[in-house]
C-alpha cells in the first residue's frame, strides 16, 4: 500500500503542511522592511523591536496571567470531576461524559457570544475575568479527557489489593491514584495553558484598547499591517509551540495527550 | 464496605459521586446553561437601534434570515466552503495517514510531531502564514513575477482561494488524525491475502482499504466539518470583507453594527447546522463521536 507514489503524495502534504511555518521564521530575519522570503540578509531588528514594544509586552503578561488562572480554575473543577467519572457509579456515566464535553461540541463563537452578553448584562467592567472564565470553560473538556486517559490506565489490581486490604481512601488516593496520573495532570495543564494561551475567538469579543490578549493584538496588527516584526512574535510563538508538543510527547505520548 | 461499593474504593456512593460533580455542574449552570438560555430570548426579540433591542418577543429574526437572500447566500457560501475543504483534506490525508500507519519508530514519531505541531501554533499566526504566501506583494506572486508568468497578481488572496487554504491548514492535522487510529487498527495479513490472489494495489486500495477506512473517513470528516463551518480566525483574516462567512457576520454584528438579536438568530442558526450534521452522522454510523477541535 505505501507505494512510492503514496510516499511522494506524503512528503507533498507534510510540506504543505510546514512551509508557511518555515516561511515565518525565515521572514523574521529579513533585512528589509517588508515581509521577505527567502530573507534578504540576516538581522534581529525584528526581535529587537519587539522588546521596545511596551503594548505587546503587556499583552504577554496579560496571556500568561490568564493562562496560569485558567489552569488553576480547570484543576479545581476538573479534578473531582474526573474522579467522580472514572470511580463513580457506571451507571448514567457516558450521559455525565457527554454534558461534561458539551463546549467542544458547541462551536465556540456561540458560546463566546452567549457569554458576553451575560457578561454585558451583569455590568461588571472586569474583562480579563470574563475571558478567563470563558478559557476555563472550553478547556475543561480537554483536562478531564486526559485525567480521565491517566485514571482509566491506572492498574485495577493495585486499587482492589490496596482496599481489600484495608487502605485508607486517603492512602488510596496519594500513594496509588496520584502517583499515577500525575504526568497526565501534567499533560492536561500543559495543553490547557497552550489552549488558553492561544485562544482567539473566546478573547476577541472582551478585548478593547486598553485589555488585548497577546494572540487579539497581533490579529488586530496584522488586519492593517503585515510587517516583519509579526513575523518575530509569530516565531517566537511556533518555537514554543514545538517545545510544547516534545514535552507532551515525553509526558505521555503524542497520539494519548492529543487523542484524549 | 458498603453494599454501594462499586469496587473501586475511593467514591463508595451516588451521592459522594454527584459530590464531586458539584463544582463544575455550578460551573456549567452559570456560564454555559444560563447564557445559552439568555441568547436564545435575545435572538427572539426585536433590534432596536437605541436601546439594542426590544422586548417584542416572536420569531421575525429567523423569519427574515431564512428568507433574505443575503444570508441564504451566506449560509449556503459557508457549507459548501465547508464541504469543499472537508474532500480535500479526505483526499490530501489519506496518504499521509498510510504513510504514519506503515512507518515505524523515529520516522513515525517525526512525522507525528509534523502532523501534530501546526495543531499547537496559534491560529492567528498560521493565517499570517498564508497572508505573506498569498498576498498581492506575497511569496507567490513574487515568485510568479519574476519568473515572467503574469504581469499582475494572481486572485488568490481574500477570496474563496485563501480562506480554503487556510481552512484546509488548520483542519487537514485533525483529518490525519483520525484516519490514523483507525488504520492503526486494521489487520495487515487482510491485505497480504488480497495481494497473493492476485489483486492490484488500486483494488486493493478502493475495494478494501477503503472501506475498512469508512468510519475513521467519516468520523474524519465530521470533525473538519464542524470545526471549519464555526471557524472565525481564518475567514475573518483571510477572506476580508470579501468573503464573509456565518462566524465572521455573527462578529461584525456583535461588534460593529450592535445587532445582537439578528447575531444571535445567525449563532443559533449556526448551532442547528452543527447539530444536524452531528445527528445524520450517528444516525449513519451508530457511533459516538465527542471528538472535536478547539477554536
Amino acid at each position: 500500500m505505501n507505494s512510492r507514489g503514496v510516499q511522494l503524495a506524503s512528503f507533498l502534504v507534510l510540506v504543505f503542511l510546514i512551509f508557511p511555518l518555515i516561511v515565518i521564521i525565515g521572514a523574521s530575519f529579513t533585512t528589509t522592511p517588508y515581509v521577505q522570503f527567502p530573507p534578504t540578509g540576516f538581522t534581529l531588528k525584528w526581535y529587537g523591536d519587539l522588546v521596545g514594544r511596551s503594548d505587546f509586552l503587556q499583552s504577554f503578561i496579560d496571556s500568561v496571567v490568564i493562562g496560569l488562572v485558567t489552569v488553576a480554575g480547570v484543576g479545581i473543577v476538573g479534578t473531582p470531576t474526573a474522579l467522580s467519572l472514572r470511580f463513580g457509579p457506571e451507571r448514567g456515566r457516558q450521559v455525565l461524559r457527554s454534558f461534561v464535553t458539551a463546549p467542544l461540541t458547541l462551536p465556540t463563537i456561540v458560546t463566546a457570544v452567549a457569554l458576553l452578553q451575560v457578561y454585558y448584562v451583569s455590568g461588571l467592567d472586569f474583562p480579563w475575568i470574563a475571558v478567563t472564565l470563558g478559557h476555563i470553560l472550553v478547556t475543561l473538556p480537554y483536562y478531564i479527557r486526559t485525567l480521565g486517559a491517566g485514571l482509566e490506565s491506572l492498574d485495577p489490581s493495585a486499587l482492589e489489593a490496596a482496599e481489600s486490604l484495608g487502605a485508607s481512601r486517603k492512602r488510596i488516593f496519594f500513594k496509588i491514584i496520584m502517583p499515577g496520573v500525575v504526568p497526565s495532570i501534567f499533560a492536561g495543564m500543559i495543553f490547557v495553558f497552550i489552549t488558553s494561551f492561544d485562544q482567539v475567538t473566546m478573547s476577541i469579543f472582551f478585548s478593547s484598547g486598553s485589555f488585548m490578549p497577546l494572540p487579539i493584538r497581533i490579529f488586530s496588527y496584522i488586519e492593517f499591517a503585515i510587517d516583519p516584526m509579526i513575523a518575530a512574535v509569530s516565531t517566537l510563538l511556533i518555537v514554543v509551540a514545538f517545545v510544547a508538543v516534545i514535552f507532551m510527547q515525553k509526558a505521555m505520548g503524542l497520539e494519548r495527550g492529543f487523542a484524549a | 464496605m458498603s453494599a454501594a461499593t462499586q469496587g473501586s474504593g475511593l467514591v463508595r456512593t451516588r451521592l459522594e459521586a454527584t459530590a464531586l460533580m458539584l463544582p463544575i455542574y455550578i460551573y456549567y449552570s452559570i456560564f454555559l446553561v444560563l447564557p445559552y438560555m439568555l441568547m436564545f430570548y435575545l435572538s427572539i426579540q426585536r433590534y432596536d437601534p437605541v436601546e439594542l433591542y426590544s422586548n417584542d418577543i416572536d420569531f421575525s429574526n429567523y423569519v427574515d434570515v431564512v428568507t433574505d437572500p443575503f444570508y441564504l447566500g451566506l449560509f449556503a457560501r459557508t457549507i459548501g466552503i465547508s464541504l469543499f475543504v472537508t474532500v480535500v483534506t479526505v483526499i490530501m490525508g489519506y496518504p499521509l495517514a498510510i504513510s504514519i500507519t506503515s512507518a515505524r519508530g523515529k520516522l513515525k514519531a517525526f512525522m507525528m510531531i509534523l502532523v501534530l505541531s501546526p495543531l499547537l501554533v496559534n491560529l492567528v499566526v498560521r493565517s499570517y502564514a498564508w497572508l505573506v504566501l498569498l498576498g498581492d506583494n506575497g511569496v507567490i506572486n513574487s515568485a510568479v513575477m519574476a519568473l515572467g508568468l503574469t504581469d499582475e497578481p494572481l486572485a488568490i488572496n481574500r477570496n474563496w482561494i485563501s480562506v480554503s487554504l487556510g481552512l484546509i491548514h488548520i483542519s487537514l492535522p485533525l483529518m490525519v488524525l483520525s484516519l490514523v487510529a483507525i488504520m492503526e487498527r486494521f489487520d495487515k495479513s487482510v491485505f497480504e491475502a488480497a495481494r497473493s490472489l492476485g489483486a492490484g494495489e488500486w483494488r486493493i486500495l478502493t475495494r478494501l482499504h477503503m472501506p475498512l477506512a469508512l468510519p475513521g473517513i467519516a468520523a474524519g470528516s465530521l470533525l473538519v466539518f464542524c470545526t471549519v463551518i464555526s471557524t472565525f480566525v481564518t475567514p475573518q483574516l483571510l477572506g476580508g470583507h470579501r468573503f464573509s462567512t456565518i462566524s465572521t457576520v455573527i462578529y461584525q454584528k456583535f461588534t460593529f453594527s450592535l445587532n445582537w438579536p439578528l447575531g444571535a438568530t445567525l449563532a443559533f442558526l449556526l448551532l442547528a447546522i452543527n447539530a444536524l450534521v452531528i445527528f445524520a452522522h450517528g444516525m449513519m454510523f451508530r457511533e459516538r463521536h465527542r471528538e472535536r477541535a478547539a477554536q
